[in-house]
């Protein structure tokens, strides 16, 4: 079996339709959209197209848990026992398991609500993250920086659940979210355990891991204010072993990011209206 | 004059043909028998993009005037592409919404943008229902959910939704009702008003 399996090479069935990056980011219409007034961004059954809405993270959320699936499954795989110890391997077996769960939650969660699986497109940035070689930076990239993007979802989508008195929606969030924790706490001890004595290489997991947040606020996604969809649940990350610091510069920088695909907005609308 | 108009035209944003959504439009009317001497205005707002789905059905000095977000006519799966098979219950359902704005039954109904969510929701129910009995591809799954959202996930929501969805006739008074009785009218007044993404 190959090992360091290239995002292009995930398999898939003819369900799902892969989109890429490029296509949302040279769509005309974001510039526009960024100029008009659609409502808070923050899930709710009184915002615009909210099942819609919710229906399409939810499908996010789906395809995002087959990816972290195959993340955890890769790092099990790819690096042999000096590189990545044995008892890591199982952390990440075990948590092979817990994905599993939760794309099967997922995709009941899409029944529940309307959704087919295949609906929407998937992009595979998430599994992207989980290509570095260094065992270390995979860790950091996946179990700290997105599985506490997980937490944040979870919680949101948790919320949302409360709000629209959905029972089904709130329970299987909170659940997942439990595992989400756990996911944290064990890259976060890990990253502890492998870098002891290498501050130098711990650092430079932890800028990764600040990279791959950054990417992952996608624009003002996620934050601290009702303009972003996804909300950072700082007690959660909190009881997963983040700092108040660390809470702290990830929301700074959710603020840089809106801040940036604002400025960004302005500029190609301005752009747009010269030519 | 065409029986059937569609703005923009051309499309700057989406490579979208007016005439192909004037077609589709004009075949979805006869489909749902929408009066052949009601004139059809179509406007769809090119900037929106999937999830910022919705419509809204008025009549206007005698013409059926419908505005629609682009995503409730774009594939989902490859941006900016026109989707003529998922457009045809949300077209169906515009058109007998506004087809409903021509009779007596619904001459006490407030325009779009002052109808409340529960209100709303429950009128495209007792629309796709018929949609469907009209042979167009609705997902009843899907719009459970969307009813759900506004009514509550209650049996007593439930219920609400199987009348709406399978009535062969309704008023806005029965509208009305619906809401009462799930408690849909009880929900305090939105900060966000339902025609916000109509709004430029």
């Amino acid at each position: 079996m190959k090992k360091m399996l290239p995002e292009s090479e995930l398999a898939r069935d003819e369900r799902f339709v892969r989109s890429k990056i490029e296509d949302q980011i040279f769509d005309p219409r974001g510039a526009k959209i960024a100029q008009r007034n659609t409502g808070p961004a923050k899930m709710a059954t009184d915002r615009p197209a909210a099942a819609e809405r919710s229906r399409s993270l939810m499908h996010g959320i789906f395809v995002g848990e087959i990816q972290a699936l195959e993340g955890a499954g890769r790092t099990c795989f790819d690096f042999d026992d000096t590189e990545a110890p044995f008892q890591l391997k199982l952390d990440m077996a075990r948590q092979c398991w817990d994905e599993s769960r939760h794309c099967e939650i997922s995709i009941k969660l899409g029944d529940h609500m309307g959704a087919e699986i295949g609906e929407y497109s998937e992009n595979t940035f998430l599994y992207a993250a989980a290509c570095n070689p260094d065992p270390v930076f995979r860790l950091c990239g996946v179990n700290r920086a997105l599985e506490g993007l997980a937490i944040d979802v979870f919680s949101t989508m948790k919320e949302f659940g409360t709000e629209s008195g959905d029972p089904v929606l709130e329970f299987c969030e909170d659940w997942m979210l439990a595992d989400e924790v756990t996911h944290v706490k064990m890259g976060s001890d890990w990253l502890r355990r492998l870098t002891e004595k290498d501050p130098d290489r711990r650092e430079r997991a932890l800028e990764f891991q600040r990279t791959v947040d950054s990417i992952f606020n996608l624009g003002g996604f996620r934050g601290d204010d009702e303009e972003n969809v996804i909300q950072l649940a700082r007690r959660f990350r909190e009881l997963a072993g983040f700092t108040e610091q660390e809470n702290d510069s990830l929301s700074a920088l959710a603020r840089e990011s809106t801040q940036q695909a604002r400025q960004m907005a302005e500029m190609a609308s301005a752009a747009a209206d010269q030519s | 004059m065409a029986r059937v108009t569609v703005t923009p035209d051309p499309f700057t944003l989406v490579p979208f043909d007016a005439a192909e959504i004037a077609a589709l439009v004009e075949d979805v009317a006869a489909a749902v028998e929408f009066p052949l001497d009601i004139d059809i205005s179509v406007e769809v707002d090119e900037e929106l993009f999937p999830p910022l789905t919705g419509h809204m059905s008025d009549i206007v000095d005698g013409t059926a005037q419908l505005w629609v977000s682009v995503a409730n006519l774009e594939n989902p799966r490859v941006r900016r592409t026109f989707a003529p098979e998922q457009a045809r219950p949300d077209v169906a359902v515009m058109l007998l919404r506004a087809k409903d704005r021509l009779s007596e039954d619904f001459a006490d109904a407030p325009p779009d943008p002052q109808l409340d969510r529960g209100e709303r929701a429950a009128w495209d129910i007792y629309a796709f229902g018929r949609a469907e009995r009209f042979g167009f591809a609705v997902r009843r799954p899907r719009e459970l959910y969307g009813f759900r959202l506004q009514h509550g996930f209650t049996d007593v929501a439930d219920a609400a939704f199987e009348r709406c969805w399978n009535a062969p006739t309704m008023t806005y008074a029965g509208i009305l009702e619906i809401c009462k009785e799930t408690g849909a009218a009880d929900r305090g007044v939105s900060k966000v008003p339902i025609d916000i993404l109509r709004q430029k």
